[in-house]
């Protein structure tokens, strides 16, 4: 039987290959696997997320726990798509138009995966069009991105375009602010990467 | 007191002692003052820094690729971006219409074994690395108007993701420090060989601007701790040497660095540069607990400025300057730098506020 608390150590220390082997064990062993993502991987991401929030762990950290968790993932992938397991929900996630600073972005997106959700990565530079084929693909939620005060305008344009669609929109980066977010009728903010996942949580996770 | 030189007044400012006014500096993106010369505003053949009379004048003298020699090769094109390959191996997108760092697509220099074989060996002193008749040209100039002239450039953590990338290197503190420690000293080392060069063939400026975004919004990208142990070895070294050439160092670095800040003084910078309010740095929290131990340039938001807010700028500015002007050491700048949108009435009231409210009634 799986060491939950083996495999939540073993992503939160980034060691990759210890991951591997736990998840490969249970595999082995025919041993539930929803049990190793629920049990096991989720858990230990939303801990290093909460440490994050806490200044007790850095993007460092963070990375390595992602990277040890994609190689989890990665075993049980085809096993998981068979099970018929459905995703917690869809975020679409990118930098708006003009921007092409992605450090945030990637941060948000390692830890709304790392959290159980699916994330369409848009990549930089999206603009209205790129954000609609997200919602094409089934995002119930746009996370919009931005480090520059001078791109950032373009969210109330993303804003305004989704606002009758059924389809939240979410912000944040450097320069915005709950005040912003509020100024151009957004459906939430957030100023890092664990409150993005807590803010999606709060709309799909109900 | 006397009118001071800008030469004068920076270098007071540097150890807290009594001046005219701040000093007066402040950065621009480039397309920002191309924006003010189309405009007519400025000529074209004067810098930004010349032209308001900003008191620091700075050149950026040195090639730290790895291959210092390569031209960047367009790969990719579209209507909006350019696509390069750059002497460090690494692919980068940039805009065409506006300065912006650019996007990182990939890097071919990605772990130990590709830096010690492809990077590492190559990363030597040579004086074709340095611009040396730019430092030239640009040290008499600043000379014949008595600007304080600074050598500006990156220091190590801002030398090290140019070549693997921000993310291999911050997996790398945590996976392989000792890479990451080997890579910041090679870099230091450089560093330390160029200016020995350019000092001797150019002679040596009035101070030196280290530039490393170490933060961003609302944290360092590392620990304390592991700055300590793999980044701040590095700094010592480099700002030592500056040191011991009789120079002062300032420091840039984007983001909240605050945690990151007692090492740093302790590293030796003689001031911090930037103090991005929008990061969460606070100028003012800042001079209370920093400011006796070093000077403070920057930390008044852009953001009134940016958006041609002029009473939201004296807000900004009233706010903060008649305090953290009060032991000497401020060097009034904005938190970052001027963007395109700013117009050049609005530059000048920020410049002329700082200027006036900056006056010491010695």
């Amino acid at each position: 039987m799986t060491d939950f608390i083996a495999l939540q150590t073993a992503i939160i220390k980034g060691k990759r290959d210890d991951v591997k082997a736990i998840v490969n064990a249970a595999l082995e062993a025919k041993e539930d696997i929803n049990a190793l993502l629920d049990k096991g991987m989720i858990p230990a991401m939303r801990e290093i997320g909460e440490r994050f929030s806490r200044n007790e762990a850095y993007v460092p950290e963070l990375l390595i726990a992602a990277r040890a968790m994609q190689a989890g993932l990665a075993i049980i992938e085809p096993e998981l798509a068979k099970s018929g397991r459905k995703s917690l929900g869809k975020i679409a996630i990118g930098t708006v138009k003009g921007d092409l600073h992605d450090i945030g972005k990637n941060l948000v997106a390692i830890m709304l995966k790392g959290a159980g959700y699916d994330v369409i990565d848009l990549g930089v530079n999206c603009d209205i069009a790129k954000f609609e084929d997200g919602v094409k693909q089934g995002a119930q939620i746009i996370a919009c991105s931005s480090l520059l005060t001078t791109t950032m305008a373009y969210m109330k344009d993303i804003v305004t375009h989704f606002k009758d669609q059924g389809v939240k929109v979410i912000i944040g980066g450097a320069p915005v602010t709950k005040a912003f977010a509020e100024e151009i009728g957004a459906n939430g903010f957030s100023d890092d990467a664990n409150g993005a996942v807590k803010l999606v949580d709060g709309f799909l996770k109900a | 007191m006397q009118e001071l030189s800008s030469i004068e007044r920076i270098s007071r400012q540097l150890k807290h002692l009594p001046v005219d006014r701040v000093g007066l500096m402040e950065s621009f993106w480039n397309h920002t003052v191309k924006h003010w010369v189309e405009q007519g505003k400025m000529p074209a053949d004067q810098s930004a820094g010349e032209h308001f009379g900003l008191d620091i004048g700075t050149c950026w003298a040195f090639n730290l690729k790895v291959d210092y020699k390569w031209v960047d090769q367009l790969v990719a094109e579209d209507e909006d971006t350019r696509t390069f390959l750059d002497g460090n191996g690494a692919t980068l997108r940039r805009y065409k219409s506006h300065d912006t760092t650019p996007e990182h697509i990939n890097y071919s220099i990605a772990d130990r074994a590709a830096w010690e074989e492809r990077a590492k060996p190559f990363l030597t002193v040579n004086r074709e690395r340095i611009n040396l008749d730019g430092y030239r040209s640009a040290r008499q100039r600043c000379q014949d108007k008595q600007r304080f002239f600074c050598w500006g450039g990156v220091n190590v953590f801002e030398a090290i993701h140019p070549v693997v990338g921000h993310e291999n290197m911050l997996l790398g503190m945590a996976l392989d420090p000792d890479w990451v420690k080997d890579m910041a000293d090679t870099f230091a080392d450089l560093l330390i060989g160029l200016m020995e060069t350019m000092f001797a063939e150019a002679g040596k400026p009035d101070g030196i601007w280290f530039f490393d975004d170490m933060g961003f919004r609302g944290r360092p990208f590392m620990s304390p701790e592991m700055y300590r142990e793999l980044i701040f070895p590095a700094h010592q070294k480099t700002i030592a040497y500056v040191h011991s050439q009789g120079l002062p160092v300032i420091m840039h670095s984007c983001g909240f660095v605050e945690p990151l800040l007692p090492s740093m003084i302790e590293a030796g910078i003689d001031c911090l540069q930037a103090i991005e309010v929008k990061a969460g740095m606070d100028l003012l929290r800042i001079y209370k607990q920093y400011g006796h131990k070093i000077a403070l340039m920057g930390g008044i938001d852009v953001r009134p400025v940016a958006n041609n807010d002029l009473p939201g700028i004296e807000r900004e500015v009233m706010a903060k300057l008649p305090l953290v002007m009060g032991n000497n050491g401020f060097i009034f700048h904005s938190d970052h730098s001027i963007p395109e949108s700013t117009d050049y009435e609005t530059y000048q009231y920020f410049f002329n506020l700082g200027r006036s409210i900056g006056k010491y009634n010695n």
